[in-house]
């Protein structure tokens, strides 16, 4: 998974370490000229780097000051500017949007400039640990949906929304097979009235899972059949009603309203983004726009097997800043991984400390 | 996000205009906005590199034409290289074919296939389509609605799972009594090592005339493996950019095109079988840098350069007849809608006032005959012109002498807004260059 990415990013770490070491044997120069570095009185204690507010500017008096001082050397914009570019590059490369790439570049940047790093400190470690805080900030925490339906009240109600064609109807049978192996009671509510062959879909779907599906015919109103959905939860005591709707997008003012009136109608518990792990730029403002209209909850990303580049699982985050639920890897009804940041920034970043 | 991309790209041009010499800093800055504006369209990471390498290079190499300012120069270099990149446009004949659809999962197949039988069956041709999607529960109830809505045929079978027994059975059926077939196949991306083998065995059956390939307008960065290997597969010789009524900008598009050396054939834009549109290369880089029609600025503007120039000093000087207005809208006659036109000139902050632009082509044309029945000594100077003048124009060009007053309004109106422009700070320059475009051939 996210191989491409993973390759680069490891690429890039090493870019990283090189630049900043080159970077310390320049300053071993001025370390001999001046001579008095075994004497430096402790001063300042080198600074634990959790106190980087008060980081000095990395200027030339600075470094050698610290240098001597402190046997450290002080992290230059200039030593990383080429494999910021080059990681720069990378994100792009890997679809993560690029108002999303800009921030991280930044957060890298602001946090590796003027930073202290010991003569014996790996800097690859000091790289790592970096690009590790910024992507983990952008990808937030995961959330874990068996615990979510037990810690709420039954029936737990989840809408799916996103734009045409990201595998919401497929994504709700994966998910309520994932459930029921689990161990709940699933209901589907088949909300996408308006494409052909929808009902069929989620009906051939749920048939195959042995998943009771709630629905009407075709053009029909989607809120009446998921209030109908949520109302057969009910009677029948079932523990998750899982939505289907139509793919709408997200310029469509009327469509979005059908959208806000099915929340207001069923009163979902999460409301689950559906969009594309191959998706380009354009998550970033569909996503935006569906978080801002109806709500976002939590996000699916399908489609994760298309040699997939990950950016978007970073762009999507980033942008409505809510957890990452699953990812769709597959086909097959079990082709769904429940999504879990710091694994994936581990992976990416190569197994971890 | 999209408005403020097209804004700085339309800034760094502004700020091209007026030199007279090629600055590099601001071809630096115009190729970095432009590269901006396409990776945020989703436009392959590599291709917008090469792409700014070589404007860079012939922006700064390259003299400008005798005559074209620097701006115009550089502008043209941008759009001509963009078109380079955007490929031909994809040939759609119209005869009997046979089209093998091909692409990833949710791509919108099974919507384009039945929006290109509607298309076929507009131009008149028999039209039938083939449901090759045996995995994708509904997929056979979908295209068989869609195609009963236009009573077109559909074969499919969905309790049969071998797409190529389907493709066998169906495509002699078709063949004698319908022109053109369209195969519908099911979505699979380039990893699914049999269904890439399914497809070109079904591409081995049906030997068909086409193999487009149906591309979503927000795929990113994975356009270009994906294109490569369904290239490599089955030759794709046509790319159908789906959701294009969605924000995404199709830059993935270009990517396809690129690595499978086709063109793009048709765009998707709504959900209702109607909505396909023939591939429009130029509405498209539009859409990709967000800013106006880049190619008809382009030609606008080279073809006031090779015209001969109204006085636009004297103009700007406060002296604007109503000779200038007729050339203008002999002018304007030519080229468009005025609004249309400026909305192409990056003019940055620049306010027309609103009633300038209140002039529609049948009042436009009125406009003219009215003129033509001025003196020449009135359209020197419109002051002369009293109640017993507007009379005898009146009269002579079969209007009412209200119509005439509406004139002398509208050049009173436009010469305000000449003055107003020529007192804005650094407007001046941009303003020669717009009178240019506006001034048309002289006499």
């Amino acid at each position: 998974m996210f191989d491409s990415l993973k390759k680069k990013l490891q690429n890039i770490r090493t870019k990283f370490a090189s630049n900043i070491e080159e970077a310390a044997e320049v300053e071993v120069e001025p370390q001999q000229t001046s001579g008095t570095a075994e004497a430096a009185p402790p001063l300042a204690r080198p600074e634990p780097p959790a106190a980087l507010e008060e980081r000095e500017r990395p200027t030339l008096i600075n470094r050698v000051k610290v240098f001597v001082r402190e046997r450290e050397i002080l992290i230059r914009e200039k030593d990383i500017e080429e494999p910021l570019a080059e990681l720069e590059m990378v994100l792009l490369e890997n679809d993560v949007a690029l108002p999303v790439t800009d921030e991280i570049i930044s957060r890298m940047r602001a946090d590796l400039v003027g930073r202290h790093r010991g003569l014996g400190a790996s800097v690859d470690d000091l790289v790592v640990s970096t690009l590790r805080s910024a992507l983990c900030g952008v990808l937030g925490e995961g959330l874990d949906l068996l615990r979510y339906v037990q810690e709420h009240e039954r029936p737990v109600k989840i809408l799916f929304t996103g734009v045409n064609g990201t595998g919401k109807t497929t994504t709700v049978a994966k998910v309520g097979h994932y459930l029921q192996k689990n161990g709940f009671s699933v209901v589907i509510g088949a909300g996408d009235t308006f494409r052909a062959g929808a009902i069929e879909q989620i009906v051939t779907h749920a048939d195959r899972l042995g998943i009771r599906v709630v629905h009407h015919q075709p053009g029909a109103d989607p809120s009446a059949v998921l209030f109908d959905a949520v109302q057969y939860a009910k009677a029948h005591n079932i523990d998750v009603v899982l939505a289907d709707t139509a793919g709408r997008f997200h310029n469509r003012a009327n469509l979005m309203n059908q959208l806000e009136k099915i929340r207001r109608v069923m009163k979902p518990d999460l409301v689950v983004y559906v969009d594309e792990a191959v998706a380009g730029n354009d998550a970033v403002i569909r996503a935006d726009e569906f978080n801002r209209t109806v709500g976002t909850d939590a996000v699916v990303l399908t489609k994760a097997d298309m040699d997939p580049r990950g950016g978007a699982a970073i762009s999507i985050a980033h942008t409505v800043g809510k957890p990452i639920l699953f990812l769709g890897t597959g086909q097959g009804y079990d082709d769904i991984m429940p999504f879990e940041p710091r694994a994936m920034v581990d992976e990416l970043l190569g197994g971890g400390d | 996000m999209l408005d403020t991309l097209g804004n700085s790209l339309k800034d760094a041009v502004k700020k091209l205009s007026g030199k007279t010499v090629i600055d590099r800093a601001a071809v630096d800055e115009l190729v970095r906005d432009l590269q901006r504006a396409l990776l945020s369209a989703d436009v392959n990471v590599r291709l917008v590199m090469q792409l700014s390498q070589s404007i860079k290079k012939r922006a700064l190499e390259e003299e400008p034409p005798k005559g074209m300012g620097v701006r115009v120069h550089v502008l043209r270099i941008v759009y001509q290289e963009l078109v380079r990149l955007m490929g031909r446009t994809g040939e759609v004949s119209l005869e009997p074919q046979t089209i093998l659809m091909a692409g990833l999962q949710g791509s919108g197949k099974t919507t384009t296939t039945a929006k290109l039988a509607r298309y076929f069956q507009r131009k008149g041709l028999r039209v039938a389509v083939i449901c090759a999607d045996t995995f994708r529960p509904g997929a056979y109830d979908q295209l068989k609605t869609l195609c009963d809505r236009i009573s077109v045929p559909c074969f499919g079978d969905p309790a049969e799972s071998d797409a190529l027994a389907i493709v066998r059975e169906g495509l002699p059926r078709f063949r004698k009594q319908y022109e053109v077939i369209i195969i519908d196949t099911q979505g699979r991306h380039a990893l699914e090592e049999n269904l890439i083998q399914e497809i070109i065995q079904i591409n081995e059956i049906a030997h068909p005339d086409h193999r487009w390939l149906v591309i979503d307008a927000a795929l990113g960065q994975q356009a270009s493996e994906q294109a490569r290997r369904f290239h490599d597969a089955i030759g794709i010789d046509g790319v159908i950019v789906t959701k294009m009524d969605g924000t995404a900008k199709g830059g993935g598009a270009l990517s396809a095109v690129a690595e499978t050396r086709s063109g793009i054939v048709f765009i998707g834009s709504g959900e209702t079988i109607e909505d396909l549109e023939r591939f429009d290369p130029d509405g498209f880089i539009s859409r990709l840098l967000g800013m106006g029609d880049l190619k008809a600025l382009v030609e606008r503007a080279e073809e006031a350069v090779s015209t001969d120039e109204i006085d636009v000093n004297a103009m700007l000087k406060g002296k604007f007849t109503l000779r200038d207005m007729y050339k203008q809208l002999e002018a304007l006659n030519r080229m468009g809608p005025l609004r249309q036109i400026m909305s192409m000139l990056p003019l940055g902050g620049m306010q027309i006032p609103d009633e300038a632009y209140d002039i529609t082509s049948t009042k436009m044309q009125r406009y003219r005959v009215i003129m033509d029945s001025m003196t020449p000594s009135e359209l020197d100077d419109p002051s002369i012109i009293g109640s017993a003048r507007v009379q005898r124009i009146a009269r002579g060009a079969g209007v009412t002498p209200e119509d005439v007053r509406e004139l002398i309004k509208y050049y009173k109106i436009m010469q305000r807004a000449l003055k107003g422009m020529r007192g804005m700070d650094g407007g001046k320059f941009n303003m020669q260059r717009m009178m240019k475009k506006f001034g048309g051939p002289g006499r």
